[in-house]
């Protein structure tokens, strides 16, 4: 795993617990994710049509579109219900030095 | 047991509840009868992407043929014109007869048309299904000043579509406001402004007196006597539950199927679920039709499982959305019933909501916005309807306060 693809995204109190912070690097847009549990991270669109998921709402484990209410598992990227059909790509995250990390292939 | 499951109407319902009784029911047979020579697919792209070419047939369908064979689910492109509930059979035009245990009647809902002379009843175009969008596709291509009639959600979808595609448009609307009188006056109002930003012109209060095809261009007489050159009418004038089917026969009709929360008509082993259905709502503790996405969706599924013999109550709180331009309108729970309106926000750009409440608590609410503003928002309002708790006013009035606050877990 080579260093230089861990990106920065901020540090671990830009995001509210159950919440997401939307953050772009050259043209691609993720999303960051707090949860019970860690840090998390998917593609910032929405796979059913190009919207972003920033405005969504996350519950539990899932975001749900902003648009239409397709529901993604943010941890697995999973598409779980309709009209989202087609998964969204996840990424790993880390924390270091209270600094959160993504790798982006 | 193995049981014969009968499916009338091959839409978004029908499929949906076709896979949810394989889910709990692996040996019965599951048939579905469709009109349509197209496994089933979804609508509301048809007045939106689909007419903007972004996206295609193939886009739409909701499962391809091989869901269908695995979950061994048949599907049959036939259209019945008659039914004997008393023997349970259905008969199809072309002699067919199928023996049913269980049926699910799904046949949605249809246009209404315009009363005109019989000459021009093949002039006027409606949107309803795939072949019906196709040919507005291919006619609009060379039509420059198209005529929507009717202010309603379909129509100004069609209207937003092809104002994009750089059309001259008009809309005609018998009513005073666009969307009907469930939706705010005010709401109408941006989405209205939005309309007329794009070139597009809205005439409202204005009823259609008498339309004259000159030259394969049509006038259109309105009772003010404005007279309205055009080259291609679209009518979207609302639409009625797909029942005359069963007019003669003991099925209980008010508005659609009436159905009680478990899906089931006054028929025993008769189901209705979709846009066909007038259902019973515990929540709202009174009877209810929807043309939605969101409802068709989770009606199907509901009827699937109490088909199956899984009894459950149908509960979900009413949710649907419309996209015309860079806007999206959703309308959650009822808003016919309130004693109060509070309003959250002022800028298209962030979002506005009304919120109708009685006794305090949250019935239903509508808000419009550029995409993705007023998403969050109405989803945590279904779900405050649904858990009918008292609201803090101050936190729904002010776009500052995040609603999430409201969701006690
Ligand atoms: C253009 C358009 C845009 C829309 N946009 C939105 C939107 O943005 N948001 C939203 O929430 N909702 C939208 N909707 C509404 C949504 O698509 C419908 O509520 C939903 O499709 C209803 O599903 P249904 O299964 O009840 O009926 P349908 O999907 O209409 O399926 C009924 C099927 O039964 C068939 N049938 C009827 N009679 C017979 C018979 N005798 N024999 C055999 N087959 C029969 C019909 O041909 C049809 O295929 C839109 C609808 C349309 C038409
Ligand atoms: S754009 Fe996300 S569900 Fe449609």
């Amino acid at each position: 795993m080579s260093e230089e693809n861990w990106i920065e995204v901020g540090s671990t109190d830009s995001i509210e617990e159950e919440d997401l912070i939307r953050f772009d690097h050259q043209d691609k847009t993720f999303c960051v994710y707090k949860l019970t549990d860690g840090f998390y991270a998917t593609d910032g669109i929405c796979t059913h049509e190009a919207v972003h998921l920033e405005d969504g709402l996350v519950m539990d484990d899932e975001i749900e579109c902003p648009m239409h209410q397709g529901i993604f598992n943010i941890k697995s990227g999973e598409a779980l219900s309709p009209p989202a059909c087609e998964d969204l790509k996840t990424y790993p995250v880390k924390v270091d030095n209270d600094k959160i990390f993504i790798k982006i292939d | 047991m193995k049981n014969n499951i009968t499916i009338l109407g091959g839409g978004q319902a029908g499929i949906y509840a076709a896979r949810e009784i394989r889910k709990n029911d692996t040996e019965s047979n599951i048939k579905i009868l469709g009109e349509e020579n197209l496994l089933p697919y979804e609508r509301p792209p048809l007045s939106k992407d689909f007419l903007l070419d972004k996206k295609k047939e193939e886009d739409l369908y909701f499962h391809s043929s091989d869901v269908l064979k695995n979950e061994n689910i048949e599907f049959e492109n036939i259209s019945i014109n008659k039914v004997d509930f008393e023997n349970k059979k259905l008969f199809a035009k072309n002699d067919n007869v199928y023996s049913y245990d269980s049926l699910l009647i799904s046949t949605g809902s249809e246009n209404k048309k315009l009363t005109l002379d019989n000459n021009l009843k093949n002039d006027i175009y409606y949107l309803r299904n795939l072949e019906e969008a196709k040919k507005i596709k291919e006619i609009v291509s060379n039509k420059n000043k198209i005529t929507i009639i009717g202010g309603g959600f379909i129509g100004l979808e069609i209207a937003s579509s092809l104002s994009q595609l750089q059309k001259k448009v008009i809309v005609i609307e018998i009513g005073s406001q666009l969307m009907g009188r469930i939706i705010p006056k005010q709401i109408a109002d941006l989405v209205q402004n939005t309309h007329i930003e794009h070139g597009n012109e809205i005439i409202l209060n204005k009823q259609i007196e008498k339309i004259t095809k000159k030259n394969g261009d049509y006038e259109i007489l309105l009772n003010d006597n404005t007279l309205i050159e055009t080259d291609f009418i679209i009518a979207g004038i609302g639409s009625t539950p797909t029942v005359k089917l069963f007019e003669n026969t003991n099925l209980k009709l008010d508005n659609g199927i009436v159905t009680n929360q478990f899906c089931e008509t006054s028929i025993k082993d008769v189901f209705a679920a979709g846009d066909v259905s007038n259902f019973y709502h515990p929540f709202y503790e009174r009877n209810m039709r929807l043309e939605s996405y969101q409802h068709a969706q989770n009606h199907g599924i509901c009827a699937g499982k109490n088909i199956a013999g899984v009894k459950t109550e149908y509960t979900s709180i009413p949710w649907m959305w419309s996209d015309q331009f860079n806007l999206n309108l959703q309308l959650t729970g009822i808003c016919d019933e309130y004693d109060e309106i509070i309003e959250r926000g002022n800028d298209i750009n962030n979002g506005v909501i009304y919120f109708f409440l009685k006794n305090n608590k949250i019935r239903g609410a509508c808000g419009v916005g550029i995409i993705g503003k007023v998403g969050r928002d109405i989803r945590i309002t279904s779900k405050l309807t649904e858990k009918d708790t008292i609201v803090d006013k101050q936190i729904l009035s002010d776009q500052n306060l995040k609603l999430n606050k409201l969701i006690q877990k």
